[in-house]
């Protein structure tokens, strides 16, 4: 069935540098799933099984997780069979296509503000509005900037960068905080 | 029966007489449709967001703007999806082909008022089937007891892996992760940890909200900045008008797709493009002019649009009566639902008889809604699309984090935000779908407990789990759809079918 899932995100299938998913990486995947399954299984297997007390040995806490463990593996295996016969060891078998030298340059760049704003700015004592502002303007300001530049307009992005980080921080502020009574961070 | 519809008609007037529950109903649909807009924004952000923004509202007035946002943006990705071909949400990738099409031939605003009129028309149909279908298989659930609570958790999440996305496989997989992650926390019969490395917070569990905002915000915040398309938009000369002659004209297809959007809605955790891919496939195999399809078919753009809308009701039916959302969007509506003090499941007719006739009302309301903003508000929404994704998504992020924390007011909830949507951009790219890990995650721990209080019951026994007949009905179906996947039996059941079909057919054309 042809779907497209909004969660499905890029198309796996086709990417300018190639497939994103081949039977090679499908193969590799296994591993780490039957990895996982296999860790799911042995911790739900030591999980305390409160003999103490009288807990029936069907209903101990580790029994789905166990089964779950092992479905994990199951499936893994099954991937694993099914990329091998796909041709995942072949000579000539396709590499999956990873991130452009840029598109990994800026996924860094966006995961490295992300995470200081979400582990760093928030929460440790900076009004929330401030931390907001200064991510969204620092943000938009660094990933605006090689247009910027080619445009000769740097001075106007950054404070245009300021401005929409101001009115993000203090609107965001506004509305869950004073109008819904939301808690922020 | 007659008690059903006196409900329905003072769910009707307390709606209507309440200007402020229409304020809180026009302005839910309006963000929604706002949001449905932008690329890569969907349903399932902007409900989680909302569930968070409106957390101190009275749970009928929050509902409403859920519900009226969850239509709302349904309905706004259309508008991307015509204009800049790219769909505002997934449920209407199948609109763009032939909405933009259109939009390309000058006939833009054709095109969105054969969307609207569709997309009115098609929730609308679903709406009925809300009313008439949700208490009937409510009363049905009350007979449900552990064992068939285990099958149906298990059927939904499997159902999910199997239909959505094009691996079954990795379907079955995320299902399954999704199911352990749900696992993790105080579990809900001894109040045991359970894989909490003796860390206090996950004792809490990882809480369902900043998950599906991870998954679905976080996740498309990376993608969308690692890699920017800015598409041109299309401009719009012609004008818009409701476009009902059509609809007359292409009832077949409006109530066809209707059916087909409903009975998708039905099946768990199948998400709502299901249903306008399957009613535009249903389109094409049945009109006279397959060959316009793709190319600007008024038939395929009114089957899409109906489709993909009229399964919003039938994925709140199985989340109102059962306890078993439709689609990731209906999974947070639930969360929210749940929020706000009321379980949906068998027993909602009995505690709250008539909080599903009140959701029939809000869903009507969200109809007229999309109506009105989608014929009237043209120009403010083309502004919308304009707006630059390296501006758009450092302020969603922000919302993001809002969004995760806000509900229990831990920092907690934001790393696993962090942590969930890391995770979700790597799968995403190697084909994972996430519909099913959400919905492992909603149905873990009904999952969980059924399976140990069905074996409590039966005294260890597994046998009442195949041997019970609405448990043996989900079993059968449960099985036979994965073995579907094992080769050799997909060939025997293949030819089987060959063998009882070919022969009905030729004498079928004998007589003839």
């Amino acid at each position: 069935m042809q779907t497209s899932q909004e969660d499905s995100g890029p198309d796996a299938s086709v990417h300018p540098g190639g497939p994103l998913v081949t039977p090679r990486s499908d193969f590799f995947a296994s591993f780490a799933w039957i990895a996982v399954g296999i860790a799911i299984a042995v911790g739900s297997w030591q999980m305390d099984r409160l003999e103490n007390q009288d807990v029936q040995p069907y209903a101990v806490p580790g029994l789905l997780p166990f089964f779950l463990g092992l479905a994990i593996v199951f499936f893994g295996g099954l991937m694993l069979v099914r990329a091998w016969t796909s041709g995942a060891l072949a000579p000539h078998a396709r590499r999956a296509a990873g991130m452009s030298p840029a598109e990994r340059k800026q996924f860094l760049i966006v995961l490295g503000l992300c995470l200081a704003f979400g582990i760093g700015l928030v929460g440790h004592g900076l009004p929330f509005w401030l931390a907001a502002a200064v991510f969204v303007a620092i943000t938009i300001f660094v990933l605006q900037y090689p247009q910027r530049r080619a445009a000769d307009e740097i001075k106007r992005g950054l404070i245009l960068a300021i401005v929409i980080g101001v009115c993000a921080g203090l609107g965001v502020t506004l509305v869950f905080q004073e109008f819904f009574l939301v808690r922020l961070p | 029966m007659l008690d059903g519809l006196v409900s329905l008609g003072d769910a009707y007037l307390n709606l209507l007489m309440s200007p402020t529950s229409l304020a809180y109903g026009l302005a839910g649909a309006l963000t929604g449709i706002l949001v449905g807009c932008m690329p890569g924004l969907s349903a399932t952000l902007c409900i989680a967001l909302l569930t968070t923004l409106t957390v101190k509202l009275n749970a009928h007035d929050a509902i409403l703007i859920l519900v009226c946002s969850y239509v709302g943006t349904l309905y706004g990705g259309s508008r991307s999806a015509i204009l800049l071909n790219i769909p505002g949400t997934a449920a209407n990738a199948a609109s763009c082909a032939d909405g933009h099409a259109l939009a390309l031939r000058g006939e833009a605003g054709r095109a969105i008022g054969i969307a609207t009129s569709g997309a009115f028309c098609g929730t609308l149909f679903g709406v009925i089937c809300l009313a008439a279908f949700t208490p009937t298989l409510a009363n049905v659930a009350l007979s449900f007891g552990a064992h068939e609570f285990f099958w149906l958790a298990l059927f939904g999440v499997t159902m999910s892996g199997t239909l959505v996305g094009d691996d079954p496989l990795k379907g079955w997989l995320m299902g399954a992760l999704g199911l352990f992650v749900a696992q993790i926390g105080q579990e809900g019969i001894y109040a045991h940890d359970r894989f909490t490395f003796d860390i206090p917070a996950l004792s809490g569990g990882i809480a369902l909200i900043p998950a599906l905002i991870g998954a679905f915000g976080f996740a498309e915040v990376l993608t969308r900045l690692a890699d920017p398309v800015e598409r041109k938009l299309l401009e719009m000369k012609d004008s818009i008008r409701p476009r009902f002659d059509e609809v007359a004209r292409y009832w077949r297809t409006v109530l066809r797709s209707g059916a087909i959007g409903v009975l998708t809605g039905l099946m768990p955790g199948v998400g709502e493009d299901s249903g306008a891919w399957m009613s535009y496939a249903a389109a094409k195999a049945t009109t006279k002019e397959p060959e316009l399809f793709g190319k600007g078919s008024i038939d395929g753009l009114m089957a899409a649009e109906t489709g993909d809308m009229s399964s919003i009701p039938g994925h709140m039916i199985p989340m109102l009566a059962l306890g078993v959302p439709g689609s990731a969007p209906s999974a947070v509506l639930m969360a929210a639902i749940i929020i706000h003090g009321i379980q949906p499941g068998p027993m909602m007719m009995v505690e709250h008889p008539q909080f599903a006739y009140q959701m029939v009302a809000m869903t009507t309301l969200a109809t007229v809604c999309i109506l009105i903003f989608g014929l009237y508000l043209v120009r403010p929404l083309l502004y919308v699309l304009r707006i630059k994704h390296s501006v758009l998504m450092p302020i969603i992020f922000v919302m993001s984090v809002v969004g995760s924390y806000a509900t229990a007011w831990r920092l907690f909830d934001v790393y696993s935000m962090l942590v969930i949507g890391i995770g979700a951009f790597f799968l995403r790219r190697k084909g994972y779908q996430m519909a099913p890990f959400v919905l492992g995650l909603v149905l873990g721990s009904l999952l969980d407990k059924s399976l140990r209080r069905g074996l409590v019951l039966s005294d260890g026994e597994i046998w009442p789990f195949f041997t019970r007949p609405i448990s043996l009905a989900f079993a059968v179906v449960t099985i036979f759809t994965m073995l579907l996947y094992v080769p050799v039996f997909n060939r025997i059941v293949h030819a089987a079918f060959d063998a009882i079909v070919t022969p009905l057919k030729s004498l079928v054309a004998r007589r003839g």
